[in-house]
């Protein structure tokens, strides 16, 4: 039976795209990953419109302070096991965006990640490349850096709340 | 010997021709239907899980099964847990009425023609209505603004095609002299005797399904996930599976009243084997034409859906009925055809 699980969520992972603040760069390498060119339903993935049905979510942008709450609510909306991947530069450390006053810098300050995906844009190879082995990994998660990471959220959110007070 | 009756009555309930053979049966016509979305669109199409992808409907299902299942505060607890669970239960049941294996599967009858009871269409025309409403109670149970448009699309859509769609059923009843369905499946097919009505039938049934140019309930890009927003895990997954049984319900509704049903040449005395792959291949050249039209055709919108409902597809029903009954009365019957 868990194999049986196993396998299912491996060949079966809805994934939903949300942008906390990106240019667009990597949304669109994002949406190339459906055309005919890359086709990523071969590997059973689906964009799904509602964080209800998803269990991969693409995190795009670099977090500004505005966004940084909704990411945290659409990633709580999202059934368990979820997993996050950081999807291009800012997402993975804010890149240039880093320090700026209105930009919280990378999604894993707000939501635990799994998979970082680096470019600026990756490529959509890279991006299903980054998405595969994510898949290879669902079979043993890595459980203990999840936990870390978990930690590390609560005072980047603590601290995005107050600046949305001043 | 009432204990013999009563097991084979069990197995053909739970699995040939019953719940088992009609749940694996609607995965692979909802594979067919995202393999030749893929194709026409120039894509592949599921690849991966099993070869060609043929596992990925079961996939998808075995994995929205052990998901985490999420109730949001202000749903209608009831209806939000058991209007899936209804809807892919009745259509279940609708589906034992039909004569998949050269009979209905509540029936142990020698021939096709003895395998219904006068009045059995309607009957299952009738569940597949009681559970279009269960879906728009679902919808509207989630306490999502969306969910709640979405199954306000679907009743207004289903309460209007509905009529259509009975009329246009009466058309092979008229030509049998019967409602019962296995005296129609057991006739000759009728699309060669109404094919108006054939194409009338297909259209009704798209609007029916909201699948193709008719699918305003389930617009994707305006509607987020239409009535299944909400929803989460299990329920989820058997609010998809009621979508599949509906599309495989409403093929072989098409395959019982107008090609034929089970009918085909059998050999070896093996009826009940010749006569399923009769059907299963006459529901899959139906399903194929069903999604050609979703996928070649553009959606239409809510008014225009409509306005097709009322002005042009009621009308050219009762034109067909009034048809139907005219060569009945004065050629098919004076002449023995169909009958």
């Amino acid at each position: 039976m868990a194999d049986a699980k196993t396998w299912a969520r491996v060949k079966s992972p809805w994934v939903l795209h949300f942008n906390s603040g990106a240019c667009n760069g990597c949304d669109i390498e994002i949406v190339a990953l459906l055309t005919p060119k890359y086709d990523i339903e071969r590997f059973g993935i689906k964009l799904e419109p509602s964080p209800r049905h998803a269990d991969v979510l693409l995190a795009t942008g670099c977090v500004t302070h505005q966004c940084a709450e909704r990411l945290k609510r659409v990633y709580d909306q999202m059934p368990q096991p979820k997993f996050v991947v950081a999807i291009g530069a800012c997402a993975c450390s804010g890149s240039v965006f880093e320090g700026n006053y209105n930009v919280v810098g990378g999604v894993d300050k707000v939501i635990p990640v799994t998979a970082y995906i680096p470019g600026c844009p990756p490529r959509p190879e890279a991006i299903i490349d980054g998405v595969l082995k994510l898949l290879s990994t669902i079979s043993t998660p890595p459980k203990k850096e999840k936990q870390v990471q978990a930690h590390r959220a609560e005072p980047a959110l603590a601290e995005v709340k107050q600046n949305g007070k001043q | 010997m009432i204990a013999m009756i009563d097991l084979l009555l069990i197995f053909r309930i739970l699995v040939f021709p019953g719940f088992t053979f009609i749940l694996f049966l609607a995965l692979f016509c909802e594979w067919i239907d995202r393999k030749l979305e893929a194709r026409i669109q120039n894509r592949v199409g599921p690849i991966v899980a099993g070869p060609g992808g043929i596992l990925q409907p079961l996939a998808d299902f075995i994995k929205l099964l052990t998901k985490e299942d999420i109730e949001p505060r202000d749903t209608k607890k009831l209806v939000f847990r058991f209007a899936p669970l209804a809807a892919f239960t009745i259509m279940i049941f609708a589906m034992c009425f039909l004569p998949i294996d050269g009979a209905s599967v509540l029936s142990s009858g020698t021939s096709i023609a003895e395998s219904g009871f006068n009045g059995d269409l309607i009957i299952i025309l009738a569940f597949a209505t009681i559970a279009n409403f269960l879906l728009f109670l679902a919808g509207w149970a989630s306490a999502n603004p969306y969910g709640t448009i979405s199954s306000a699309r679907v009743l207004t859509q289903f309460l209007g095609y509905d009529i259509p769609l009975y009329i246009i059923a009466l058309t092979p009843a008229f030509i049998a002299g019967s409602l019962s369905i296995g005296v129609i499946a057991a006739g000759v097919p009728y699309i060669l005797l109404a094919p108006w009505a054939f194409v009338l039938f297909i259209i009704t049934m798209q609007a029916e399904l909201e699948k193709g140019p008719f699918d305003v309930p389930h617009s994707e890009s305006e509607l987020v996930g239409g009535l299944e927003t909400e929803y989460t895990g299990a329920k989820l997954a058997f609010l998809h599976l009621t979508r599949d049984v509906q599309v495989v319900f409403g093929s072989a509704l098409v395959v019982t009243l107008f090609l034929g049903g089970p009918s085909g040449p059998v050999f070896f005395g093996l009826d009940w084997l010749f006569h399923t792959i009769w059907f299963v291949l006459k529901l899959i050249v139906v399903v194929a034409i069903s999604a050609y039209i979703t996928n070649v055709f553009a959606r239409l919108r809510i008014d225009q859906v409509l306005t097709g409902n009322w002005k042009i597809l009621l009308p050219a029903a009762l034109l067909s009925l009034m048809l139907t009954i005219t060569l009945v009365t004065w050629v098919y019957h004076p002449f023995g055809i169909g009958v």
